[in-house]
């Protein structure tokens, strides 16, 4: 075991098979014991778990520092993942073979796809997590992850020197240096210090730093990127007060139930870890007038609401919708934080008023006239660096080998978080084999939309993925994005295991086997609609049908398909994943024709020069 | 290879990112194309008596400086006298009216400075030199100072357009209607479709993105829905006058057929004032299609002499008849000739069965064509005029001989091309390209699938399409102006 001067308190990367740091010596100035990384990421959030994870898959001697090892994997805000669009972001981490879809699917209480009535390009796959179970699960995982150190400690400042001429850059980042004196050598370093960097938690109109509730934050890290050039900017968000379960009034409350079956997050889970009727379900209440005169006559105590810091226009506090949009009742999902949990997350409640007035406006909502509030609502303003100081493979322009991921990139959200963290793991590990980077464009996923949009336009709110920022929607499905990533990132990056390749492969040829036995199948559309009443076949002229054509009808799947025609489609019907996927891929033409014509569309010279 | 092509359309899909000024707070970073100032001969080439250079972009003031050393920057937008001399060896060059445009209140948006020089070659070039030694400075390439005014928004893409119409405007209508549309007089109106487009998207993307967890109001759909029907009418209304700027930009064609003899080629020739075409008394002189442009009453037109039509000649002869039918189809205007003396003969009695009254019926696949039919050598009939027997459709009389009812015939063309081209001074603007009529048409087709898209995510890529064809004439279309109105219109968000 590796032993430093100070605080620093290493944890084994696993207990059965350790990896130790090799402890080169690099340089006359460094300590005999100083250790040496292939890649240090600092920082266990979600960035930092899937950018560490990720460095380790594709081969490289990484270290995660972390103020402490009992908050990787925290949930910080809502306990839940996914969604419309992050759902998307979730499926192509898990295409990369990173952790967190993973991780909910061992983790989650209450599972259900939504938008399911609009399109499968648009599915969003969600999921209320169970924070307690999502931080042990990340925790082994990261502690269990071959080549992957974990220590305690806080950095202060980076190590620099003279860059690399092949490259562009001032500098050249060759370690960090903690709190304690001590340093760690890298090759590549990546920051995810999500909203540590100057953070200050806002309750009312009292204001301490913190990167989060509990927690110290990175004030000399800050404080050197700064004093490298790197533009900084502010943001804010909230998060809302927790509400004690037993305190809630349920019975008079909308009840949402979960899915029946629950659709896993990960390609390579066949079910999620709970059964449907073991999970719980989520309540419904909405705000009142009365919530609007508490926030509109208690302005002037909220520092939070008042300052020009940009917060999210999409995540907003309670009192921003108030204020935009009166008059209004407002929705209050109430979410379980986990099985055992005794506390209710009252989202669309994020709130910063003084706490004894955030309880007074918790009891005027129906349902919660009795709720006792067991920790309030508070804003966290941190700084962030423009993104368009990075490049799309997430490497500062200014500094070599050092990458950032996550909200200290101005975004918002556990999935935009993953998202990076995967991709400037990968790079980190890259740029250490002297290799390409791996970059993902727009148009092959949801990541690339991303970090395009971010590297190119920069945000001056915290950023969130949607659907509609996709030009390419219909073809950045949630159900496609093994057969956008998975190949690539096992040939290019090799952050791709080899049983999840293989997987990838028998999926892709089963579903082009599929699509040629569903085409040779072909009988007059009247017998069709003898085999299939009830689909609105329509037998006016009766053509040749093929069985592909047929999966098109709306009410038609594979399994009612199987029932006409047992063989040879029945072996179809015994992977839900592949009978579903065979059923989009069945209607996609005219998501296609459309494509096509957006294709040409821009394809046509759009600037005629005067 | 198709990654990296859908990396590049993907670029060009999320609007005008590049070519615009990033207007973001915060940032940073220049207008991309900005930084270099560009300079060019804005006036014509050759002698001339006055010749314009221009300079545009952010070391023009540098530039006036130097040439006008030691006077300091005239006032902004004043015409001042100055001596303009060599900056590196102070050689005086020319006496000229300088102009002084400090951005972004200038034709391009950045600072522009104007030299209106005496326009012999050897002061131009002498200018155009000396600017070209002034640090910063280098020559503009084509179109550089529009494409600029576009980019920093003072021009948008259909203006842009108008612009190049009007440097190429070669008629008196040609010229009214590319200054309406430098307005932006159609480019209004299509940002107008687009904003109303967007708009319906917006909503239709916001039931998809937050339709589920977030409280949106009822109805949502319904108005996405009730606003892409307006938007079907009006798009349907503008294209049914489509053709009309088409005609107006390029000109019209006017095809002139009869009978052989009966004077097609004597009538081209006064109608487009020069010898265009051999004529002579023998029937069957003209045997191929003899086109000429031609400023008919103030619009353009295109004026096609054709073969004589008739039957039995040679492989020739028949080869014109041959084209001159076909061009008959494609005419806009057919000016019927026929020989005002010679009415009763076969040829002109066939031509008129063939020809002329058909075009009076309407055509068999629905296009009208117009028709004026012209009796040449009014100067051989009796006082009484034609043969009354002949029940003719109305017809103009002509003598291209002595040129009585030219007047006549011109009054006439004008009232039929201002039908065709649509009178540029009055009703709505037209749409003088047919990118424009192409991409309108691929937006009201996009609005047809989108009622009967499957799904939702197809119903608003249906919207999707639609609003690429209108930004392709208005420039535009990014993503984020699409979140902007959702974030108005909605409180989304958890």
């Amino acid at each position: 075991m590796f032993s430093f001067r100070g605080c620093g308190r290493w944890v084994a990367a696993s207990l059965t098979k350790q990896h130790h740091p090799s402890s080169r010596f690099s340089g006359d100035s460094a300590a005999p014991w100083t250790p040496h990384f292939d890649v240090v990421v600092i920082g266990g959030g979600h960035a930092g778990t899937e950018a560490a994870a990720a460095a380790a898959r594709c081969g490289s001697r990484t270290l995660l520092l972390t103020h402490r090892v009992d908050t990787i994997g925290q949930m910080s805000c809502n306990p839940s993942f996914g969604g419309i669009g992050k759902g998307h972001l979730m499926r192509e981490v898990d295409a990369l073979d990173g952790l967190c879809s993973r991780i909910c699917d061992q983790s989650g209480v209450h599972y259900k796809v939504l938008n399911r009535r609009k399109g499968p390009a648009v599915w969003g796959l969600r999921a209320q997590i169970d924070r307690k179970l999502y931080k042990q699960n990340m925790q082994k995982e990261i502690l269990n992850t071959p080549l992957l150190t974990v220590q305690e400690g806080a950095v202060e400042d980076l190590i620099l020197t003279e860059p690399e001429p092949e490259h562009t850059g001032k500098y050249r980042v060759s370690g960090v240096v903690l709190v304690d004196g001590s340093t760690v050598y890298a090759e590549s370093v990546v920051l995810t210090t999500g909203t540590f960097l100057r953070g200050m938690i806002v309750i009312g109109l009292e204001m301490h730093p913190a990167g989060r509730l509990g927690d110290q934050p990175s004030i000399g890290l800050a404080q050197t990127l700064e004093k490298l050039g790197f533009v900084v900017g502010r943001l804010k968000t909230g998060t809302p007060p927790r509400i004690a379960k037993e305190s809630i009034n349920f019975s008079i409350l909308n009840k949402q139930t979960p899915d029946n079956p629950s659709i896993p997050f990960s390609f390579i889970n066949e079910t999620v870890w709970i059964k449907p009727e073991d999970q719980l379900p989520c309540y419904l209440t909405h705000t009142n007038p009365q919530v609007d005169e508490i926030v509109l006559e208690n302005l002037h105590l909220n520092c939070h609401v008042k300052e020009t810091t940009k917060g999210p226009r999409y995540c907003p506090s309670i009192e921003s919708k108030v204020l935009r949009f009166p008059n209004r009742l407002h929705q209050v999902w109430l979410e379980p934080e986990g099985l055992d949990s005794d506390l209710i997350y009252p989202q669309g409640l994020s709130v910063t008023l003084p706490a004894e007035l955030q309880e007074k406006m918790i009891t005027c909502i129906r349902g919660l006239e009795k709720a006792k509030m067991i920790q309030p609502g508070y804003g966290v303003q941190y700084d962030y660096l423009d993104p368009r100081q990075i490049t799309p493979s997430l490497e500062t322009h200014l500094v070599q080998r050092l990458f950032f991921a996550g909200q200290i990139n101005g975004t918002t959200g556990y999935e935009e978080a993953a998202a990076q963290g995967v991709i400037a793991g990968i790079n980190a590990s890259l740029r250490v084999r002297h290799k390409p980077p791996f970059v993902i464009s727009r148009t092959e996923g949801y990541i690339g939309v991303l970090i395009d949009d971010l590297t190119t336009l920069g945000t001056n709110e915290p950023y969130r993925m949607f659907t509609s920022r996709a030009e390419f929607r219909l073809s950045l499905r949630p159900d496609n994005a093994d057969s956008r990533l998975t190949f690539r990132g096992y040939k290019e990056a090799g952050c791709v295991s080899q049983q999840r390749y293989e997987r990838a492969i028998w999926m892709k040829s089963s579903l082009e086997e599929g699509i040629s036995v569903l085409k040779s199948i072909e009988f007059p559309s009247s017998k069709w609609k003898n085999l299939i009443p009830e689909a609105s076949i329509s037998i006016g002229k009766s053509l040749p049908l093929r069985a592909l054509d047929v999966l098109k009808y709306e009410e038609v799947d594979i399994e009612l398909l199987a029932k006409a025609v047992p063989e040879p489609l029945r072996k179809y019907t015994k992977c839900r994943e592949l009978a579903e996927r065979l059923k989009i891929e069945a209607s996609i033409g005219i998501a296609m024709a459309f494509l096509l014509q957006r294709f040409q569309l821009l394809g046509l010279t759009w600037w005629r020069s005067g | 290879m198709w990654r990296g092509l859908w990396t590049l359309v993907a670029r060009a899909a999320r609007g005008p990112r590049s070519p615009r000024p990033c207007t973001r707070q915060g940032s940073g970073a220049p207008a991309p194309g900005s930084g270099a100032t560009v300079f060019a001969l804005s006036s014509g080439q050759g002698r001339c008596g006055i010749a314009v250079i221009r300079t545009s972009g952010p070391a023009s003031g540098q530039a006036l400086r130097s040439l006008t050393a030691p006077r300091d920057l005239p006032p902004a937008r004043k015409a001042c006298l100055r001596l303009l001399s060599d900056p590196r060896s102070g050689e005086p060059l020319d006496r000229a009216l300088v102009l002084w445009f400090p951005g972004p209140q200038s034709f391009t948006g950045e600072d522009c400075a104007e030299f209106h020089v005496h326009g012999g070659p050897a002061v131009v070039s002498g200018v155009l030199q000396a600017l070209g030694s002034v640090p910063g400075l280098r020559p503009a390439e084509a179109g550089e100072f529009t494409r600029r005014a576009f980019a920093h928004g003072k021009l948008s893409l259909t203006e842009v357009e108008g612009l190049a119409d009007l440097i190429h405007a070669e008629t008196e209508a040609q010229r009214r209607q590319a200054l309406r549309q430098l307005d932006g007089e159609l480019s209004h109106l299509c940002r107008g479709w687009a904003e109303t487009l967007t708009k319906a998207l917006a909503h239709v993307e916001a039931y998809i993105d937050f339709g589920e967890d977030d409280n949106l109001e009822e109805g949502v759909l319904d108005r996405a829905d009730s606003e892409v029907r307006e938007l079907e009418v009006a798009l349907g209304a503008h294209l049914r006058d489509a053709r009309r700027g088409q005609r107006l930009r390029s000109g019209a064609h006017v095809v002139v057929a009869g009978p052989p003899n009966a004077g097609k080629s004597s009538l081209v020739n006064l109608l487009s004032r020069k010898p265009v075409s051999i004529v002579s008394p023998e029937p069957g002189t003209t045997r191929d299609v003899l086109e000429t442009p031609v400023d008919l009453a103030g619009f353009p037109a295109l004026l096609s002499d054709t073969a004589g039509l008739r039957e039995g000649v040679g492989p020739v002869e028949q080869e014109g008849v041959r084209r001159a039918q076909k061009r008959l189809e494609q005419a806009d205007l057919i000016l019927a000739v026929l020989d005002a003396s010679d009415l009763a003969s076969p040829s002109s009695c066939n031509f008129l069965d063939t020809v002329v009254i058909p075009a009076g019926a309407g055509s068999p696949n629905g296009r009208s064509q117009r028709l004026l039919l012209v009796l040449n050598k009014s100067d051989l009939l009796p006082a009484g005029g034609p043969d009354p027997s002949a029940d003719l459709p109305p017809y103009l009389l002509l003598s291209c001989l002595t040129g009585e009812g030219l007047d006549g015939l011109l009054e006439a063309l004008r009232k039929e091309l201002a039908a065709l081209c649509g009178d540029p001074s009055t009703g709505p603007p037209l749409l003088t390209r047919a990118r424009h009529q192409h991409h309108l048409q691929g937006c009201l087709d996009a609005l047809g699938h989108y009622k009967q898209a499957k799904d939702l995510a197809l119903a608003a890529e249906a919207l999707r399409v639609a609003r690429g064809h209108l930004t392709r004439i208005t420039g535009g279309g990014g993503t984020e102006e699409i979140l902007d109105i959702i974030f108005q219109d909605f409180c989304v968000g958890k």
